[in-house]
């Protein structure tokens, strides 16, 4: 910018703070119940900073611990909502019950099952994405690239799923295509089994595994490839020794990000898998389909799943970085 | 790296945009499909669905609905979430991993186990299912986000414009008002747009703690439990088009208004 025009911005920046104070601003802060407000605040830093946090910390342990710390304790509850009347008692029967019978444990270990297996397949479907336009597209296509690739992620969870319905239907596209070229006589029925749930699911999350990896990916200079290529590593290895072992920090929170998401998905297994698919979110949801006692067996077992989560990532990260130190040594 | 190396890599590429796109399109062709029987080949089309959705008074009232709770979650959202980023930005004190910690698990919970967890709460609040539990979630989870993207852009904020300000006698919030918030405004109508998205496209929180009447999301899922149909296509391609403009035009717009505060 040349000079003149600078300084033309900052006069005209100047004259619209003079005008400025001597409306709003100005106004604003000769108001005397700001003032008396002000000099409450600006008494000491001290103050300033309770009057700053008080808020925050009020609404993340009412609204953002709150939740879950009731959904805990009606889990340990024989009856949520109480009824007028009746006393609420301490148990443990609701998380007995998880154990006792296996139309709830199956589709527990199932839905973790497939949590980890489409997270496996999402990471191996778009670390190549990611590579590629980390390293191979210039600084200026690889936003336009990732953009595109953004546009369909904007797009609601209910909206996809159905798009996969129609993809894989006994009269879907995959079906007409592979008939069209005469591969089958009679369509494959894709729909309703754990591969229809997988390929939606896949397709839900892929983002949130792209995005990780391909910022892990971007940080690594191209130098260290270059630094493998001059001591004598051809492509795999420089890619096994040196890119892979530096980007476990994007995989890692790739994976744990789509796992916890994956493991969350309601309305997807709902829609796209069977009766031989059920997993734990529809057996949790059961619970709350029909009003009264039936909640805390409901929480106890959304506490399970979250417990087991937790203890899946962390297990997991903590193996990613056990990794990733032992390969810097 | 080699020249067949790249090649394959682009082809990758290009499959996956495939692969994201395709469902898609196929989706949005069979709305035009002159046939209440969903499927391909595509033998004659029409606009007959379009038309059935636009008179329909359930769809257009569900539509608002939705809307209207996007814009009430967003604005609670972007208010609690900038002022929980201007506290854990570039400050030190006790406790500020925890709050910091606390302020990112909605985002981190499984979405069923959320939409339990939140239910139950709204019961014991005696919040009734319906429009006020839908905003208050999806205000709650959607919290985080806007704090990861107002933190971000405050990291950035020259420390220097402040002291300046606080020199020339502005109080903190004075400071704060003309120094900090215009400075963040490309980032809070980032997180607005995402927000609004977030809400509008929501399934599982809506889908517990609504009331007798659907979002958009919902009614969908409810229309596709009782048989697919060219109208629930039509449906579900006007919601595709609407939000991938609106995403499409705030990345463009928050992309411009950063350079035009920064240049």
């Amino acid at each position: 910018m040349s000079y003149d025009a600078a300084s033309a911005r900052n006069e005209r920046a100047a004259s619209t703070l003079r005008q400025a104070d001597r409306t709003f601003w100005g106004r604003l802060v000769n108001w005397s119940p700001y003032r008396a407000f002000a000099g409450l605040v600006a008494a000491s830093p001290r103050r300033q900073f309770l009057i700053l946090a008080l808020f925050p910390i009020l609404w993340v342990l009412t609204q953002h611990l709150g939740p879950m710390i009731q959904m805990v304790g009606v889990s340990f509850t024989d009856a949520y909502p109480v009824a007028a009347g009746t006393e609420q008692h301490l148990t443990l029967d609701n998380y007995a019950r998880f154990f006792g019978d296996s139309i709830f444990w199956m589709p527990f270990f199932r839905t973790l099952f497939f949590a980890a297996t489409f997270t496996f397949c999402t990471l191996i479907l778009t670390y190549p994405v990611a590579y590629y336009l980390a390293r191979h597209v210039s600084r200026k296509n690889q936003m336009l690239m990732l953009l595109l690739l953004l546009i369909p992620f904007w797009v609601g969870e209910i909206v996809r799923t159905y798009a996969i319905m129609i993809l894989l239907g006994n009269t879907g596209a995959v079906n007409l295509l592979l008939r069209s070229i005469g591969l089958i006589d009679r369509p494959i029925p894709f729909m309703y089994t754990s591969f229809s749930m997988g390929m939606g699911i896949v397709y839900l999350t892929a983002l949130y595994m792209l995005l990780p990896l391909y910022s892990a990916l971007e940080k690594l200079p191209k130098s260290y490839n270059e630094a493998a290529a001059d001591l004598g590593a051809g492509a795999w290895t420089r890619f096994r020794r040196v890119t892979l072992p530096l980007t476990i920090e994007g995989i890692s929170s790739g994976c744990t990000l789509v796992f916890l998401i994956a493991t969350g998905f309601y309305a997807t297994p709902v829609l796209l898998g069977g009766p031989s698919t059920t997993v734990f979110a529809e057996t949790i949801a059961g619970f709350f389909h029909v009003a009264g006692d039936e909640w805390p067996t409901g929480a106890a077992f959304a506490t399970i799943m979250f417990v087991s989560a937790l203890i899946v990532t962390v297990v997991f990260q903590r193996l990613m970085s056990a990794l990733r130190k032992g390969d810097v040594k | 790296m080699n020249r067949g190396n790249r090649v394959l890599l682009s082809c990758v590429y290009w499959a996956f945009v495939l692969y994201v796109f395709v469902p898609l399109i196929l989706m949005v062709l069979v709305s035009f499909k002159d046939s209440k029987f969903i499927g391909f080949p595509i033998r004659s089309w029409t606009f007959e669905w379009y038309t059935g959705v636009f008179a329909d008074a359930q769809v257009l009232s569900t539509f608002g609905y939705s809307v209207v709770i996007a814009v009430l979650s967003t604005a609670i959202s972007v208010v609690v979430g900038t002022w929980i980023a201007v506290l854990l930005e570039g400050r030190r004190f006790w406790g500020r991993a925890v709050i910091f910690g606390l302020t990112v698990l909605p985002a981190l919970v499984p979405g069923i186990i959320s939409a339990i967890a939140f239910r139950i709460y709204a019961r014991g609040l005696g919040i009734e299912p319906g429009m006020g539990a839908i905003v208050w979630a999806h205000a709650v989870h959607n919290v985080p986000f806007v704090v990861l993207v107002v933190m971000a852009r405050l990291s950035t904020l020259p420390k220097s414009q402040i002291e300046a300000a606080r020199d020339l006698g502005a109080d903190p919030l004075i400071a704060f008002l003309r120094i900090t918030l215009p400075y963040l405004v490309p980032a809070i109508l980032g997180a607005s747009i995402f927000c609004l998205l977030l809400s509008f496209d929501d399934f599982v929180r809506s889908f517990f703690l609504g009331g007798y009447e659907p979002t958009l999301p919902v009614l969908i899922f409810a229309k596709l439990r009782s048989g697919m149909s060219p109208e629930i296509n039509a449906i579900a391609t006007v919601a595709l088009i609407l939000t991938a403009v609106v995403g499409i035009w705030a990345e463009r717009f928050t992309r411009r208004l950063k350079k035009e505060t920064e240049g």
